[in-house]
């Protein structure tokens, strides 16, 4: 199966681990990628809240990028997932807005006609190549493990535009996919929560505590780990844990945090380290050990 | 059909402890999970406490969490649920506290709506109406359509980690009040609410907008009153630096210059913010996370940066 | 004990305008009420609210005249003169107090059609009018920072000296009992659509204030007036707002004509809502029905105009029968909806316990006679929520401080825990469902004898069965199993009205159909029912209706 790759900015910029680890993990899934050198960045909301249209426009040229290559996007984070959904389902359903953004798109020989399917790595596991095929990829048993889920908002949330009426195991993809590996997936209250991203820039004190809350009521649950679709979640998970856990008085940062890929790496076998898991800033030394002596 | 109803109970009256009940009903298969509770506190349990009245999700009172997400039970079919048959899970509201089982306070709720002014402020002109387009006033229908269930605040990431957050409810009730072209003090309105607990706090989480049993939409309220916050001349906020800094980041790249929005969106005179900052960043380096120094550029990347040019130029001639 | 000039029981529009103006004339106010203002049932209303604008060529004469034969002649014409012509006003406060009126093309406050009106004065916020308006006078509430109890059921009025004194009541929160003195009380507790069933109220209109004034020694009117709504849902009842046909839609029945043309030539679908009912549920038994119901047919208007302006129907469409009103017809049928009859009041909303005062639909000036018209309702609770206060400031002047007998609350508390310690029993929910059913098959759209001596029969067993009730709940936090106790008291004692209001009016007229008398005969019954309770049982008596300027004559649609 062969997808429009759309890494996203921070894949490539704060988080090149992740950029790796994926790249590791679809050459065993037997996915083959044509990355979108053209796509802009999404936007990320951000611009929206400025200038909805030009975050539209960019998006949609992404889509219509990918149209002309004919084939149906993959993304590896969850805000650009739900961006990217977000605007194709605003111009899927607005036939006016989408011919003024369609005027736009001509001056560079673009047109979009709303063809294009957007699908996050975790739900192209699930649906594209299913749970039973992927489980005989894996090499390790994980059982024993146990590891909490962390969605990222924009993954789950707005359900119309990102096909949960369809596909109504999206809801629960995360929860399916760390279960397929044969560890347990963590019962706790943040798992669709927020990671407070957004506003670590504007309001430092509240996103800390909700990386506080997470990465402690999962740790407390008994998660070895926290794995996240998204690269936004796992910067503030991961690089504001020791912060965040000392500020709010919720122990130390001993919570690694996983990128999607790398969960589906170690199951397959491949070496921590090559997926990049000891690159985060919250050590995954314990956790790395813990794991080779599974294989052991 | 039978309906399997776990309900979370709490009685201060008998203890602080809360405790799950279980529920068998036999009810008609379009009914609704108010049917169901209703049906048991009449037949089998006249102890269970829950707020209702209108059955027709017009009065706002039945919103309670169904599997763990705030709902109006009165218009949430049994089968919608649980089409197998499986346990319903009805909870209080998040957010709020308990007064008994499924009745939560709604002091904290009637607060912040009245902390936002909640009243058009205009000279009142007895002769006759105030002339207004029926775009603006059906534009206002949507935040009108709100009928103050409490669903949105049972859901809201900000709230439940500061209960300071004026709130999805409050916020959207305060933005039909800027919106109105009748209200005289919008932007005093806004000044007030690009201050601390006001806009900002927002985490734009969408849970809000998810729940929202009559599409009112408060998030993106809220983000069209930081953009009108801005419009009218607020900036003194992070978050203002921060959507500023994204902009230019596009503008220039195409693709987002991390570095740079972090540094720009903490503020380049915030000494204290940019030492922590670099603790952060000095971290990453070693661990090589650090962003490049040029973002990773699109191809053909003067294809992105005019569009981004030209859509802010005309944004800037609209306002 | 707490202490007001002004006690208004009751936070609806009615309750909550009156409160409003209570404030600005200076009075110490508060408002007491069982649920939050904005859960009030006002907000249901969807249509619009009538007004005769006359600096737009609109003649407030010609509203008149079209509520007056609404009402099948019943209405006290002086009273329908006081609110067609405060009308206007009224609806120029509202958009001053910032509701969100429809425009017309130049910027101007728009209007809809509606039931029997030919011409086009009802003022609408999409259709959600009601709460819109509702939402606006909690708004002013907030404003003015009006006192209210919220959340406190109110159980029992007081009188001293003959005249009014206050009322006890509990916060149904804590189950903490209280009186309150008050130098006058203003009844603005809505209708009594729940001793129906189904109807289209909500399960807080148990007629509280009703019973309340009963028990106070004040008169109830023209009860047997029960309005049957043209299209509710089957089942549960919800309503279907009279806008849909004020926007064009059509009737039809399971052969798909427009049958209307049948029975209101003229109006058609915007006949008034009895002559509308009567001719559905005519299709119906005489088998032009499906499932007990005709149809609503939206389709032509649209589904852009549908979302525009009708969302709320739309809304309630998709969500409780899965049909998209632009693509199918739905299906609907006659439904309890709105009582005309109720607390007899003048002109200002004055009761004849000096001191106590009605407004809303709780109240009967009469305005709606034997039927009301559509968009009315709102109108006259504005209207007369309002004249209701101005009222009382003489009043409240006029008298000194009322000293209560700390008696009656050690009483009232000792009445509740009675009712608590009953032993085991039959739930409140099984003889008010008892009583739902049979008040709806004796007192339905159609009528006679027998169905009212049925009604009269049940409801004498109700009674008789009301002491084996128990609560099972013994509580004192949010206990609703007590709450739905007393409220089935007050409806009874409602029921028992209604019954004897129907069984008097010997002659159909509006609203009230007789199949053995089915002609109106002003001669003998041109006259308002009087209901009144002696201490021990119901007494019928009668008045003349206020005739000014229009004769009665045929009513036809």
């Amino acid at each position: 199966m062969k997808f429009a790759f759309y890494p996203g900015c921070v894949a490539r910029g704060a988080a090149p681990e992740l950029y790796k680890s994926t790249m590791m993990v679809v050459d065993k899934l037997g996915i083959e990628l044509e990355e979108i050198e053209k796509a802009a960045c999404t936007g990320a909301g951000v611009l929206q809240e400025k200038n909805q249209k030009l975050g539209d426009v960019l998006n949609v040229r992404t889509l219509a990028l990918a149209e002309q290559m004919d084939l149906p996007i993959m993304t590896i984070c969850s805000t650009c997932q739900g961006v990217i959904s977000q605007a194709n389902h605003r111009v899927v359903n607005d036939q006016e807005y989408l011919d003024e953004i369609n005027e736009e798109l001509a001056k560079e020989d673009l047109h979009y006609s709303g063809k294009t399917e957007v699908k996050h790595l975790l739900w192209i596991l699930l649906e594209d190549i299913g749970v039973e095929p992927l489980q005989k990829m894996f090499n390790i048993d994980l059982s024993g493990f146990n590891f909490a889920p962390f969605y990222g908002c924009y993954l789950i949330r707005p359900s119309d535009a990102l096909g949960m009426t369809k596909n109504p195991k999206r809801k629960h993809s995360l929860d399916i996919v760390i279960e397929s590996t044969g560890a347990q997936s963590t019962d706790y209250a943040g798992k669709t929560r927020c990671c407070g991203f957004p506003i670590l820039l504007i309001n430092q004190k509240n996103s800390l505590k909700m990386v506080a809350k997470h990465t402690g009521d999962a740790k407390d649950s008994g998660a070895d780990a926290m794995v996240t679709p998204c690269p936004l979640c796992h910067l503030n998970l991961d690089g504001y844990q020791a912060k965040a856990r000392k500020q709010n008085k919720r122990g130390k940062a001993d919570l690694p945090i996983l990128h999607l890929p790398q969960l589906i790496g170690m199951a397959m076998g491949l070496d921590p380290k090559e997926l990049g898991i000891n690159k985060h800033l919250v050590s995954t030394a314990n956790f790395i050990k813990s794991l080779k002596s599974k294989v052991a | 059909m039978e309906a399997l109803i776990k309900v979370k109970r709490y009685n201060p009256e008998e203890s602080e402890d809360t405790y799950f009940q279980d529920y068998s009903v036999d009810v008609a298969e379009d009914s609704t999970i108010l049917d169901s509770l209703i049906k048991i506190r009449e037949e089998q349990d006249g102890t269970l406490s829950l707020r209702c009245s209108c059955r027709a999700s017009i009065c706002g009172s039945c919103s309670m969490r169904v599997n763990g997400s705030a709902k109006l039970v009165c218009k949430t079919r049994v089968k919608e649920i649980s089409p197998d048959g499986e346990i319903i899970t009805v909870e209080p509201m998040g957010n709020f506290k308990v007064i008994k089982d499924l009745v939560t306070e709604m002091d904290s709720f009637w607060s912040k709506m009245k902390s936002i002014d909640p009243y058009v402020k205009t000279s009142f002109e007895p002769e006759a109406e105030h002339i207004a387009s029926n775009e603006s006033m059906t534009h206002l229908l949507g935040v009108m359509n709100c009928i103050m269930c409490g669903a949105c605040v049972s859901e809201c990431t900000a709230l439940e980690v500061d209960s300071t957050f004026t709130g999805p409810a409050a916020l959207a009730k305060a933005y039909r009040f800027v919106a109105d072209p009748r209200d005289e003090e919008a932007n005093s309105r806004l000044g007030k609410l690009n201050e601390n607990t006001g806009v900002w706090d927002c985490t734009r989480c969408l849970a809000c907008v998810e729940v929202c049993p009559k599409d009112v939409a408060p998030m993106e309220r809220i983000v069209k009153m930081r953009d009108l916050a801005i419009e009218e001349g607020y900036t003194n906020t992070s978050g203002y630096r921060h959507t500023e800094s994204f902009n230019d980041s596009i503008k220039k790249h195409g693709r987002l210059d991390e570095t740079r929005l972090a540094l720009e969106s903490t503020g380049l005179l915030n000494i204290t913010g940019l030492i922590d900052l670099a603790k952060i960043g000095i971290k990453s380096l070693f661990r090589g996370k650090l962003p490049p120094i040029l973002p990773h550029r699109p191809k053909d990347m003067k294809k992105v940066t005019s569009i981004a040019e030209r859509l802010d130029n005309q944004g800037k001639e609209e306002e | 004990m707490s202490k007001h000039d002004l006690l208004i029981i009751g936070a609806g529009l009615a309750g909550l305008r009156a409160a409003v103006e209570g404030v600005r004339q200076g009075l110490n106010v508060a408002v007491i009420t069982k649920v939050h203002p904005v859960r009030s049932h006002s907000n249901a209303a969807q249509g619009g609210i009538n007004a005769a604008l006359t600096d737009r060529g609109d003649d407030w004469r010609d509203h008149a005249f079209s509520t007056i034969k609404g009402s099948d002649y019943l209405a006290d014409q002086d009273a329908v003169e006081v609110m067609c012509r405060e009308a206007g006003d009224a609806i120029i406060e509202l958009e001053n107090m910032g509701v969100i009126f429809s425009r017309d093309d130049e910027g101007k406050l728009g209007t809809r059609a509606f039931g029997g009106q030919k011409k086009a004065r009802t003022y609408f916020v999409g259709a959600i009018t009601g709460s819109a308006l509702l939402h606006v006078l909690y708004e002013q509430s907030v404003k003015y920072n009006l006192h209210i109890y919220e959340e406190w059921f109110v159980t029992k009025l007081i009188k001293e000296d003959g005249r009014i004194a206050g009322a006890i009541g509990f916060d149904i929160k804590t189950g903490q009992m209280e009186m309150i003195s008050a130098k006058a009380v203003v009844l603005a507790t809505g209708g009594a659509g729940r001793v129906f069933e189904p109807s289209t109220n909500a399960l807080i209109c148990t007629g509280d204030g009703l019973s309340l004034a009963m028990q106070a020694g004040v008169p109830l009117m023209d009860t047997e007036m029960i309005q049957y709504h043209p299209t509710t849902l089957a089942g549960n009842g919800i309503l279907l707002s009279e806008a849909a046909r004020g926007d064009g839609a059509y009737l039809i029945n399971s052969e798909g004509e427009r049958f209307m043309e049948k029975y209101a030539p003229e109006y058609m679908e915007l006949a008034s809502r009895d002559v509308v009912s009567r001719a559905e549920q005519t299709e119906i038994d005489e088998g032009r029905g499906v499932d007990g119901c005709v149809f609503l047919d939206l389709r032509h208007l649209g589904k852009k105009f549908i979302e525009d302006r009708l969302g709320y129907l739309q809304e309630v469409a998709l969500e409780f029968r899965g049909i998209d009103l632009s693509e199918k017809p739905i299906p609907i049928k006659p439904g309890m909806h709105y009582i005309m009859g109720g607390i007899k009041t003048d002109l200002n909303g004055a009761t004849n316990v000096p001191g106590l005062y009605a407004a809303g639909e709780c109240a009967n000036v009469s305005v709606h006679g034997a039927n009301r018209l559509g968009a009315n309702s709102l109108l006259d609770t504005i209207v007369f929520g309002r004249r209701s206060a101005i009222e009382s400031v003489e009043y409240i002047k006029s008298v000194k401080d009322v000293e209560i007998d700390p008696k009656e609350l050690s009483k009232e508390k000792s009445r509740i825990q009675s009712i608590l310690d009953r032993p085991k029993g039959m739930r409140s929910a099984e003889l008010r469902d008892k009583m739902g059913s049979t008040m709806t098959k004796g007192i339905g759209v159609w009528r006679d004898t027998d169905s009212i001596n049925f009604a009269i029969e049940g409801m004498k067993n109700v009674r008789g069965q009301l002491s084996n009730v128990y609560v099972e709940n013994k509580g004192k936090v949010f206990n609703t199993d007590l709450t739905s106790y007393l409220e089935l008291e007050f409806m009874v004692d409602v029921a028992e009205s209604i019954c004897q209001g129907a069984n008097a009016r010997f002659e159909s007229r509006g609203a009230h159909f007789r199949t053995d008398v089915t002609t109106r005969n002003d001669k003998d019954w041109l006259k308002h029912t009087i209901v009144e309770y002696n201490g021990e049982e119901l007494n019928t008596t009668s008045e003349k209706v206020t005739i000014t300027d229009w004769e009665p004559t045929e009513r036809v649609y």
